[in-house]
């Protein structure tokens, strides 16, 4: 990919954006403007920032920045067509950013509140850059893949914290009135002790990216990240994490335990995915000999079992594949049960009358309303501790070993992700697929 | 509660001549299998490897008065270690797959112990029942819904004609578990909210492809690996826990079905067509959800086990239950693979046969719609899997070891086909 010669280093931007960094201070509470930068223009990065828009009319867009430079226009491009929002979206093209390191370019400039949406490999590096340069952040779930990122947004978190700075996260079932009734309702005892649940995300299936001609190796990676479990942290971590969040809500707090057993045929025998796969191979190697290295390496199913403190344990069900779809939650108390949605079955029935909202809008109201108010929300942790949930339970299913929340956050040394170094130097990075006897790391 | 009868060797000889004499005197009263004059338990095994001698020696030693008198396998080879340990004379010895029949016409048999591969199972035992033999069987009983079909209408048969069927679960024989049940079907930790079992351990025995050897003879005494014969590990094994969880809902099966599966690990050709691991959610009547995995990889961790969670407590099924009524078992202990025996032949005896046919197809089927679901990735309720799959695995009557039987390829979802599938509705 073409790397991007400009920086907000040497502009006027970025020297306010230095003293404001410096000064500690992003937006803080009160009326006023809050200028807000986009790290991530794909799909979910387009509609976070939608959401955010609508969240508060005195949202202002003044950044973007994707690793390709084409996302990024294209998303200016559309966004500044559309009326309701035009007059708000204020990016110059001295605040266009691309490549490995477009987050450390965005977090120099005088954005107050970045929205993050990129795949999930990168998140810690990129919430750390943010909070370092003081500004509130928006991140989409999962917030990393492997345990090294899931301590660094821990970090990350806490250094919020004590700058007061704001972290929400998109699991928006946190944010829906439906469940926030419900689990209040559910940690007073509605449903009596917890001694078991259940939670899905079986889906039919995900695109499989080809390259595109001007594309590197490492950038067809990026962009086809969903197939390598060190840019996904596979489709347990991905998707279902907002299945397993909602029972970690439940329980407050996350499983103490994992076991789990998967794979991925289906992946591997996928036509239409092994023809990309060959293509792919051929615009890299030359040939289709070596293609299976071409052919992703996450599973498509994992059954697991958590473990939570109390000795509940639980099913967590999750993969792709043709066959049955499932989604949602369960949770089983000695007193009843509930769907974990709007309703409570047993002794204490219940049933969510009130007012619905899309949580994917009301993640962002709550967000810069708590901003405003001087009083920042900060999920950090929590996702962080979701994410590592489902990173738990992936490396139970690829080891065949029970895995413990000790082990994960004391000893695990499991780093997937490429240096910065070496990812701006450009090197494709190819783990084997799991075997479900891998080594513990 | 069946007491263990500690026999030393005086008693278990005075107790032969007794029962002996007694017979005697009862003479046509006894039940209708019994070898003319005399209550000697004359067995036939039917199936001689490790699992069949296992069986036979667990027989024997179970009560007095047990003879194993003639035997049957496929291949003559496996059949020689017990022909010699009991002495079996040649023309009592059968060899090939239409063995059992021959064994199952000799009239002074009166027990048959089935052990070859359970896709054998539903068959050889319709014609135990039908030439009146009482039946010890191990597990699973069968490996498709068509198997399971004429394991019940043979059970059914069974209980007309005062047969015993006893099947190779032990655990339904093993004094700690029978203990812990009692307590939980009274009760004991309340209402059944949730449960989980699991068989999860290393690699078994392999008998690789000899030069020459035949598709079927090759398939045969590697049987565990393609699910015609051993109906896929979570069949073969894992059908211990699940039973367990069945016995713990009362013996109500559950309604629907949903499993994941593959074979990840272990895929070198000689492991035929099996998955290596499964992962099923069994849902029993009122939506009570249970987890069931089970994994054969080398070097993974184990666990065999079976948790049952009530609204008043948990139990480990097998001696232990914490909660409100708190217990814990501390009576004898016997050997689970011997009682089964024990128990049977009591029974045969009594006059009041022992029939766990209908139980054990019960939670053959289970594991079977466990492993349909897992290779389709489709839910489908007991319902539909029993009336309306049309899945028919069972080896036909000519088959000879000669034969020609390609391996069928390990399922994956979208390609693998479940019979009857297109008609769900």
């Amino acid at each position: 990919m073409s790397s991007q010669a400009n920086s907000v280093s040497g502009t006027k931007a970025g020297v306010a954006a230095a003293a404001a960094a410096m000064a500690g201070m992003a937006h803080a509470q009160g009326s006023g403007k809050i200028k807000v930068g986009l790290l991530g223009c794909g799909g979910r990065g387009n509609g976070a920032l939608r959401h955010c828009l609508q969240a508060d009319p005195d949202v202002e867009v003044i950044a973007l920045a994707d690793l390709f430079e084409d996302k990024v226009r294209r998303t200016r491009d559309r966004i500044m067509r559309e009326e309701k929002f035009q007059d708000r979206i204020k990016v110059d093209d001295d605040h266009m950013f691309w490549g490995y390191d477009c987050h450390e370019k965005l977090a120099r400039c005088e954005a107050d509140l970045l929205c993050m949406a990129t795949a999930p490999a990168f998140r810690g590096r990129q919430m750390m850059a943010a909070i370092k340069a003081g500004k509130h952040i928006f991140t989409e779930k999962p917030v990393a893949t492997d345990v090294a990122g899931c301590r660094e947004v821990i970090a990350a978190s806490k250094l919020a914290e004590s700058k007061g700075l704001a972290i929400v996260c998109g699991t928006q079932r946190r944010h829906e009135f439906s469940r926030l009734e419900l689990m209040k309702r559910i940690h007073d005892g509605a449903i009596g002790d917890l001694v078991g649940g259940q939670c899905y995300w079986y889906g039919g299936g995900i695109w499989f990216r080809g390259a595109e001609p001007q594309m590197s190796e490492l950038d067809w990676q990026c962009h086809n990240w969903y197939h390598f479990t060190w840019l996904s942290g596979d489709q347990i971590c991905e998707q279902h994490i907002h299945n397993i969040d909602v029972l970690n809500w439940c329980f407050q707090g996350p499983p103490a335990k994992f076991m789990a057993v998967g794979g991925r045929q289906w992946r591997s025998s996928n036509e239409d995915q092994v023809r990309t796969a060959k293509a792919v191979c051929r615009k890299y190697t030359g040939s289709e000999e070596n293609w299976e290295k071409f052919n992703g390496d996450i599973w498509d199913h994992i059954y697991a079992e958590f473990e939570y403190p109390n000795g509940a344990r639980c099913l967590s069900f999750s993969g792709h594949s043709p066959g049955k779809g499932r989604n949602g939650e369960k949770i089983v108390g000695t007193k009843g049960t509930s769907d974990c949605n709007h309703n409570i079955n047993g002794e204490n029935a219940w049933r969510y009358e009130g007012k619905n909202v899309n949580g994917q809008q009301q993640e962002h109201i709550d967000l810069i309303k708590s901003i405003r108010a001087g009083k920042p929300l900060n999920e950090g942790v929590r996702i962080a501790e979701s994410t590592l949930t489902a990173i738990g339970a992936r490396i139970a299913a690829f080891t065949g070993q029970v895995i413990t929340w000790d082990w994960l956050m004391k000893e695990s040394k499991q780093s997937l992700v490429p240096s910065q170094a070496d990812l701006m130097a450009g090197k494709p990075l190819y783990h084997p697929i799991a075997t479900g006897r891998d080594p513990m790391v | 509660m069946v007491k263990r009868r500690n026999w030393t060797r005086r008693e278990l000889l005075r107790s032969s001549a007794a029962a002996a004499g007694t017979l005697v005197l009862s003479g046509a009263a006894g039940p209708l299998a019994f070898a003319q004059g005399s209550d000697e338990i004359r067995v036939g095994v039917v199936g001689c490897g490790g699992r069949g001698s296992g069986a036979a020696h667990n027989c024997v030693a179970s009560s007095p008065g047990v003879k194993i008198v003639a035997l049957a396998d496929a291949f003559e080879d496996r059949l020689k270690r017990l022909k010699d340990q009991f002495k079996v004379p040649d023309d009592r010895c059968f060899v090939g797959l239409d063995a059992y029949k021959k064994l199952m016409a000799l009239d002074d048999i009166n027990l048959v112990i089935l052990a070859t591969p359970p896709g054998f199972r539903p068959k050889q035992l319709a014609e135990a029942i039908k030439q009146g033999k009482n039946v010890f069987m191990e597990k699973p009983v069968a490996v498709c819904p068509a198997g399971i079909k004429m394991v019940i209408e043979a059970s059914k048969l069974a209980s007309q004609k005062g047969l015993g069927i006893v099947a190779g679960t032990q655990r339904r024989h093993q004094h700690e578990y029978v203990e812990t049940m009692k307590r939980v079907l009274d009760g004991a930790i309340g209402e059944i909210v949730s449960a989980q079992c699991y068989w999860n351990m290393g690699g078994l025995w392999v008998n690789e492809r000899k030069p020459g050897q035949g598709d079927v003879d090759w398939q045969i005494r590697n049987w565990l690996y393609f699910t015609w014969l051993s109906g896929d590990h979570i069949t073969e094994q894992h059908v211990h826990n699940i039973d367990v969880v069945n016995w713990a809902f009362g013996d109500v099966l559950p309604e629907t079905i949903h499993g994941i599966g593959g074979r990840q690990y272990r895929t070198d050709p000689k492991y035929g067509n099996i998955f290596d691991h499964f992962g099923v959610e069994f849902t029993y009547p009122g939506d009570v959800r249970t987890i069931s995995t089970c994994r054969q990889i080398e070097g993974t961790a184990g666990n065999v086990s079976e948790r049952v969670v009530g609204t008043k407590g948990v139990t480990n099924c097998a001696g232990v239950i914490q909660g409100e009524n708190a217990w814990r078992y501390r009576g004898p202990r016997s050997d689970p693979y011997v009682q089964e025996h024990t128990d049977l032949i009591k029974s045969i005896r009594e006059g009041k046969p022992l029939n766990e046919g209908e139980r054990i197809a019960g939670s053959t089927l289970c594991a079977i719609m466990g492993r349909e679901s897992a290779y389709s990735r489709q839910q489908f309720k007991r319902s539909w899997f029993m009336n309306r799959c049309t899945l028919d695995l069972l080896p036909p009557d000519d088959l000879k070891l000669s034969d020609a039987k390609p391996v069928p390829p390990v399922a994956i979802p979208g390609q693998y086909e479940l019979p009857g599938m297109g008609q769900r509705g």
